[in-house]
């Protein structure tokens, strides 16, 4: 029963997966691309960038040359394009078995059956992470993949780490949405909630990079913890991050099926 | 007979809002009972804590003995459900839906093809491009498909053309003969006349009645034209339950309440040119009960006042 509920979760989710990860095969390989061009002028891009003002590099994680591997795959995948995908997927797919489907009134036909609430919401849930996997691996992949085809020397044993941190990352947010959705059973609340949280850890991460008095800020984001450029340069693996995520998800998650088991489903 | 359902003292609010309240219900195996009532009465509310979907703030609510809210799966098991305007997922086609609820409640696999033939629905349109009606054909193939033995509809046949509504009717009638048990709630009078046994009418959250199809319209006045052939006497119909409404020499008009023997044999005793007898229906008798007009006649408090009305029971 789980699996029939996971099979169309999965079948729902198709579109979604397909046309992110078409987004994210395209602006990781663009960029990929232009890798070999920052490498030759490194030093005109960093003069370049001096003209920037240090939040505005800050903001994109822009702390060091683009040329090294690690500031690249930090500046544009860790510190802008995943965020983004992550959290649009993440809230899209969070929020739909726990909010959208019970405003919709599919919750009630579903749950009008033999499966459970249970069993509704976990097929969701393993959903949600196979996507979020997926995509993880496209975001990736196709920055290795085509960054290797022009040359590029990455490690796509790095990579493959950071596609697991990238991925845990995703199932934090998603974590997390999933129980605020299951709480207020109202997408608008839970997606807004999810987006504006994140926003503000966002900011927040700049701001403590920018302000060494308040550095301490970034310890209350999720940001501070995606640690792309260590991980693609030193190959490192930030274990305690990925395990902080992974709480983070497993935790929001399993609070959120604990929540929709008990709670009164009013659209 | 066992009782499939039972409600007993069932109340629901929604913090200060009114949902139901106190609402004391048996339907028994294999009967076809309709919950009767305007929007917001109380009928969804009360469906929805059949489903277990929501919690009653007081009472039980109960199907087989299961209560409805700690036993859910297991009640599920024994029953299909059809909802006023069911949130099927626009991307799925008619067939990919009843397929994959069919295989949810342990249904074989295209064992709707029959019904979705027989209410000419096309199981190959996605469920977006279908219209109201057709959308709530689905709901009907998807409440009928399988043998469980409860069905709970609300609002069954809303969106369907009349040839639908017989058909659903018919397949109602089909359920009852093959022994399950029917709950449907509705404001369609003519449905619920016509399909059910017995009728509870919901009014504000309360349950103001409950009685046998024959039984609710039997309790009620029939009106009774006579045309005779000479003027009746004085006094002539000074029976009990009778009340002569207009006299125009030949011409009579009488309302008769209750029994209406003691009327045929007086009338035996005269020449008549003409008569004719017409019985409320259960929309006659739904309106009086919510324009107050029985609750008055009958020295219950209207709804107006707030205050509580006892339950009438009448099989």
């Amino acid at each position: 029963m789980t699996a029939l509920a996971f099979r169309l979760e999965v079948r729902r989710s198709r579109m979604v997966a397909f046309w992110m990860a078409v987004i994210v095969l395209a602006y990781g390989g663009i960029v990929a691309a232009m890798y070999p061009i920052l490498q030759e002028n490194a030093q005109v891009f960093e003069d370049y960038m001096k003209i920037f003002p240090q939040e505005l590099l800050a903001a994109f994680g822009m702390t060091g040359s683009l040329a090294d591997p690690g500031v690249f795959f930090g500046t544009y995948i860790g510190s802008m394009l995943w965020p983004v995908v992550a959290a649009i997927a993440a809230i899209i797919l969070a929020t739909r078995p726990v909010a959208a489907d019970v405003e919709r009134g599919w919750a009630d036909v579903a749950l009008g059956t033999p499966l459970t609430r249970a069993r509704f919401l976990a097929a969701a849930i393993v959903s949600q992470a196979l996507v979020l996997a997926v995509l993880a691996m496209a975001t990736v992949g196709g920055v290795l993949v085509i960054g290797r085809l022009v040359g590029a020397d990455f490690d796509p044993g790095r990579f493959a780490a950071a596609t697991v941190v990238l991925w845990l990352f995703g199932c934090a947010v998603a974590g997390v949405t999933s129980l605020v959705g299951a709480i207020t059973l109202s997408r608008a609340i839970a997606g807004g909630l999810a987006a504006g949280v994140l926003i503000l850890m966002y900011l927040v991460n700049i701001v403590a990079q920018v302000q060494v008095d308040l550095a301490w800020l970034a310890d209350f984001g999720a940001f501070k913890y995606l640690l792309m450029t260590e991980l693609i340069d030193t190959g490192v693996v930030p274990w305690a991050s990925g395990a902080i995520f992974a709480v983070v998800a497993v935790g929001g998650w399993a609070a959120s099926l604990l929540v929709f088991r008990r709670r009164d489903l009013l659209a | 007979m066992a009782e499939a359902i039972e409600l007993r003292g069932l109340t629901r609010w929604y913090g200060k809002r009114r949902g139901v309240i106190d609402l004391d219900v048996t339907v028994e195996e294999g009967e076809v009972f309709g919950f009767l009532g305007p929007n917001g009465a109380g009928k969804t509310t009360t469906i929805r804590m059949l489903l277990g979907l929501i919690r009653p703030s007081a009472g039980s609510a109960t199907i087989w003995g299961l209560d409805t809210w700690r036993d859910a799966p297991a009640v599920h098991r024994r029953l299909a459900h059809l909802g006023s305007d069911p949130g099927y997922l626009g991307g799925l086609t008619a067939a990919e839906t009843l397929d994959h609820l069919a295989a949810l409640r342990g249904v074989a696999k295209g064992a709707w093809r029959s019904l979705a033939k027989r209410l000419d629905l096309d199981p190959t349109v996605q469920v977006k491009k279908l219209s109201r009606g057709n959308r709530q054909k689905v709901g009907v193939v998807q409440a009928f498909m399988g043998v469980e033995p409860l069905l709970v509809m609300d609002e069954p046949s809303t969106g369907l053309d009349p040839l639908m509504q017989r058909e659903f009717l018919a397949l109602v009638a089909e359920a009852r003969a093959a022994g399950r048990t029917v709950f449907l709630s509705s404001h369609n009078l003519t449905e619920v006349e016509r399909a059910c046994d017995r009728v509870a009418i919901i009014r504000e959250g309360r349950l103001v009645k409950i009685a046998t199809v024959a039984a609710l319209v039997g309790d009620h006045t029939r009106s009774v034209n006579l045309v005779l052939a000479r003027p009746a006497e004085n006094g002539t119909f000074d029976l009990p339950g009778v009340t002569v409404l207009s006299s125009t020499g030949q011409d009579v008009h009488v309302m008769v309440r209750g029994d209406v023997n003691p009327l045929l044999r007086r009338l035996a005793g005269l020449e008549l040119r003409d008569i004719a007898i017409s019985t409320p229906d259960v929309e006659d008798v739904f309106f009086r009960y919510y324009e107050g007009s029985v609750a008055g006649s009958e020295g219950r408090t209207t709804a107006a006042t707030g205050t509580e009305a006892p339950v009438e029971t009448s099989r």
